[in-house]
């Protein structure tokens, strides 16, 4: 019986096994729980490397402390987009407003862990890793969930070329992969093919069949991937920045079924020493016309109540400015949760206390691993305990 | 194994594979060739500190903006070419092949990520000093070391406010290892480290008595007015210091899944020679399981190990400095740059989608000088994404040609599958000789042959 090169590739991981030593890490097929998640809701995490300044991107334009500490940099009164008496938005996040009365945003302030490092490689680490942050895990926190619930190869897709720690497992990691035709330009190679077939005919030790196995794995989610990218063409308009053309990505491997649950966006540039206010101004007006349009795509195709997305970055700023109209590394920031299906929108708690500053620095009143035990909790319904390796208590957005 | 087999995972081992030029050395007995790489590791190769006028706190708050940024532009440069020059140095056929394992070895132990390039020259220099020396020397130059004394936070471990962060880790990670001590223990022996402070212009070691606490400190069941040479003492008194190193040290020289009994007998050669690294490191290849089959082939490659490897092999120069560093970011190793204090986790950790196929692409992309289609992560401090369009490298096949003159075509491929690989691939009748098929030269066919070896998965463990 001759089998499709394609269905060969799609069930590799599984034939393959029959005639060789079962390296450890395949074992898990038959005794995991591979084919069904609990749960069919897709989670979007978008990440501001370099730190983002939350105290201008959350504008708390009632305080005084605030114009006090930031005289050349704070977001004007007049400028901010007010939602509540205290707090409003900066106004380059003028398309999530809409959003946000819509009542499909939740903002949490003051997210952050004890004993905060000022380090941007330290403190994403720490956010990668879900450690506390005198301890160093060589897995991430999303790493950890395909590790416990691996259905597919690209289970969990970080829209880059390399992949981060955060979705890095023991066993299984997720996929990285910029653009679904380059990636099909680098596995159609004679040689890569020669190696699939190779792979299937012979038997080999542990860590060559690993990689073996990996190369498999890539070529039958590339092609995967690059079918699905070829299903459904978005008619939206998004902008032209990487942020707009990987959301959309995203959004149109989504609309077309694509077995993807976890995807990971990175916006880079966050770390505003100097001339913070152009620089930010770009990013987060980059990030709400980027997100608007995704959402607004998924809201067409019915998407929406199916899709978190989340936006964090490694820490905020100091609350007073420095010499060069800029901020540096601080603390607690800002985190937003954005759904159609959320359960508590708007302002999840109070805005951060200015008068009371550890060094200059915000203190934070939420872990973010709580953020992270509610989504793997209640949103991907798998034990957060597990994979955060403690328990933390759930907010109640989700 | 055969001599060859073992002579050659010998090398991969305690150094960065054979080059060409080594070929000579499949004969050598073991013992000989042990001996061999001990002795050029005798003769220490620092690396070399690049000339730099750095400029006085003065001079730098007169600078324009403009000038502080190209300052920042310019270290940032020797930051980089530091790099560049030490991968060199690993992949060149001068340096002690051995001196550079170790160094490497202990870098990625005593993980650190420096401030500033010459700090990480001395620090590197002092490890390397010390590489196969003492390990309690080791220990007590590493607790000294500027760099080392700013990543964890001793410069701010004061008798008033103790800094525990260096004596955590000290334990935790260096020596010891987590479960052998008490959380009272880290805050006696920080308190024993209290003014171990650096002076960050000339990168020193800057003891402030007036910051040091001179009281009794309680650790380990000891009593005493400790300081950190008697808490490194104290630590390396116990029987789980020689463990833990010897634990690691199987783990990364000889095979990533650990075997207690060989462990034990490391441990003991370890502690009986008052932590003398040479001979511990000697027992280890000169022992009949270091050559056991299991052993061969059995560690996924490090992106250092592979690029330097794949450098020695086939002879390669590097055009620029960013064609050295891009495939460490890219691969996921780049050196003074570990990912935190525990060092890189290795093993299958190195690889992923992305990893696996730069890897298996690596000697197209040199071969074929074939446009990069990837791209690394941005550095947070710097807004541009790493981009490189392609690599500069140029390789040198003249000595690799050399090796094989004698072979008959028909052994060809076999015989470089022999020479370049660490475990079994039968290339006779294989793709990689249909590959080669319509190369019409002997020369062209022994690239196509390279160029097919080196694509396997086969060529990435050693």
């Amino acid at each position: 019986m001759s089998i499709s090169r394609r269905k060969f590739l799609g069930q590799s991981a599984l034939t393959a096994v029959g005639g060789m030593l079962i390296p450890s890490f395949l074992k898990g097929f038959d005794g995991r729980n591979t084919l069904l998640n609990n749960s069919s809701n897709k989670l979007v995490i978008i990440q501001f490397s370099g730190g983002n300044d939350g105290l201008n991107t959350i504008v708390p334009y009632q305080n005084d402390i605030y114009y006090q500490q930031r005289p050349n940099i704070a977001i004007k009164k007049s400028d901010v987009i007010k939602v509540t008496d205290e707090l409003g938005f900066h106004p380059a996040l003028k398309s999530l407003q809409g959003l946000y009365d819509n009542g499909d945003m939740s903002i949490i302030n003051n997210v952050g862990y004890p004993n905060p490092d000022r380090s941007h490689f330290r403190s994403m680490d720490i956010w990668h890793t879900a450690s506390n942050s005198n301890e160093y895990l060589s897995t991430g926190w999303l790493g950890r969930y395909l590790d416990k619930h691996n259905n597919n190869n690209h289970q969990a897709l970080e829209m880059d070329d390399t992949l981060s720690l955060a979705l890095k497992g023991i066993e299984h990691s997720g996929f990285a992969m910029s653009d679904p035709k380059r990636l099909q330009r680098t596995v159609k190679t004679p040689i890569v093919k020669a190696l699939v077939k190779h792979h299937h005919d012979h038997d080999h030790e542990e860590n060559v069949a690993y990689l073996y196995q990996t190369l498999a794995n890539t070529v039958s989610s590339s092609d995967y991937l690059f079918e699905k990218a070829k299903t459904y063409s978005s008619s939206q308009s998004y902008p032209k920045n990487k942020l707009g053309k990987s959301l959309k990505q995203v959004a149109e491997l989504i609309i077309s079924g694509c077995d993807t649950q976890v995807y990971y966006v990175t916006l880079g540039g966050f770390d505003t020493h100097a001339n913070q206010t152009m620089t930010q101004e770009r990013l987060l007006k980059a990030y709400a016309e980027s997100v608007s349009a995704f959402i607004k795509d998924l809201k067409q195709h019915n998407q929406w109540n199916d899709t978190m997305v989340m936006t964090f970055s490694e820490f905020g700023r100091r609350v007073k400015e420095n010499g060069s109209r800029g901020t540096d590394h601080g603390t607690a920031g800002n985190l937003f949760l954005m759904s159609g299906k959320l359960k508590k929108a708007g302002f999840y708690n109070d805005a951060p206390d200015l008068t009371t500053l550890d060094k200059g620095d915000l203190i934070y009143n939420m872990d973010f691993r709580r953020v992270y035990a509610t989504l793997l909790d209640k949103w991907l319904k798998v034990d957060d305990q597990a994979i955060l390796n403690r328990q933390f208590k759930a907010l109640s957005i989700v | 194994m055969t001599n060859q087999e073992k002579i050659q995972h010998l090398y991969w081992r305690a150094g960065f594979g054979l080059s060409p030029n080594d070929q000579d050395k499949h004969n050598w007995s073991v013992t000989k060739a042990v001996n061999n790489l001990f002795k050029e590791a005798q003769k220490l190769q620092p690396l070399a500190m690049p000339k730099f006028d750095s400029p006085s706190r003065a001079e730098i708050k007169s600078m324009s903006k403009q000038e502080r940024k190209d300052l920042r532009k310019e270290v940032q440069q020797m930051t980089n070419d530091v790099n560049a020059d030490w991968v060199r140095q690993m992949a060149s056929t001068t340096s002690s092949p051995l001196q550079e394992k170790m160094t490497l070895f202990w870098h990625g132990h005593f993980a650190c990520e420096s401030k500033s390039f010459h700090l990480a020259v001395n620090q590197i220099n002092t490890i390397r000093k010390h590489s196969l020396g003492s390990f309690k020397d080791l220990v007590l130059a590493i607790s000294k070391d500027a760099s080392m004394i700013f990543y964890l936070n001793n410069q701010q471990n004061k008798k008033s406010h103790p800094n525990e962060n260096y004596a955590r880790e000290l334990m935790e990670l260096f020596t010891i290892g987590r479960g052998n001590y008490t959380e009272k223990d880290i805050k006696e022996a920080a308190r024993a480290f209290t003014g171990w402070f650096a002076n960050r212009q000339l990168g020193t070691f800057n003891f402030r008595d007036k910051a040091h606490d001179y009281g009794k400190k309680t650790f380990m069941g000891k009593t005493g007015n400790f300081d950190g040479t008697d808490i490194v003492d104290i630590i390396l008194e116990q029987k789980e210091t020689a463990e833990y190193i010897a634990t690691k040290v199987y783990r990364y020289f000889v095979n990533p899944k650990p075997n207690t009994t060989h462990i034990t007998a490391i441990a003991k050669v370890f502690r009986d020679s008052d932590y003398d690294i040479a001979k511990m490191m000697r027992y280890v290849f000169e022992s009949d399981w270091f050559y056991s089959q299991k052993n061969r082939g059995s560690k996924i490659k490090s992106p250092i190990e592979f690029l330097v490897g794949i450098s020695k092999t086939l002879g390669l120069s590097f055009g620029n400095t960013q064609s050295l560093l891009f495939p460490q970011r890219t691969l996921g190793q780049t050196i003074f740059r570990p990912p935190n204090v525990a060092g890189w986790p290795g093993g299958k950790a190195w690889i992923d989608n992305a990893t696996l196929m730069l890897r298996l692409n690596f000697a197209g992309i040199i071969f074929q000088r074939s446009e990069l289609l990837i791209n690394a992560k941005e550095m947070p401090e710097m807004a541009k994404r790493g981009k490189l369009k392609k690599l500069a490298i140029d390789a040198n096949l003249q000595p690799l040609l050399q090796t094989v003159k004698k072979i008959k075509e028909a052994d060809l491929s076999n015989t470089l599958c022999q020479q370049l690989l660490q475990v079994d691939f039968e290339s006779k009748d294989s793709f990689i000789e249909q590959f080669a098929k319509t190369a019409n030269t002997r020369q062209k066919k022994i690239q196509a042959f390279l160029l097919g070896i080196m694509s396997l998965p086969e060529y990435q463990v050693c």
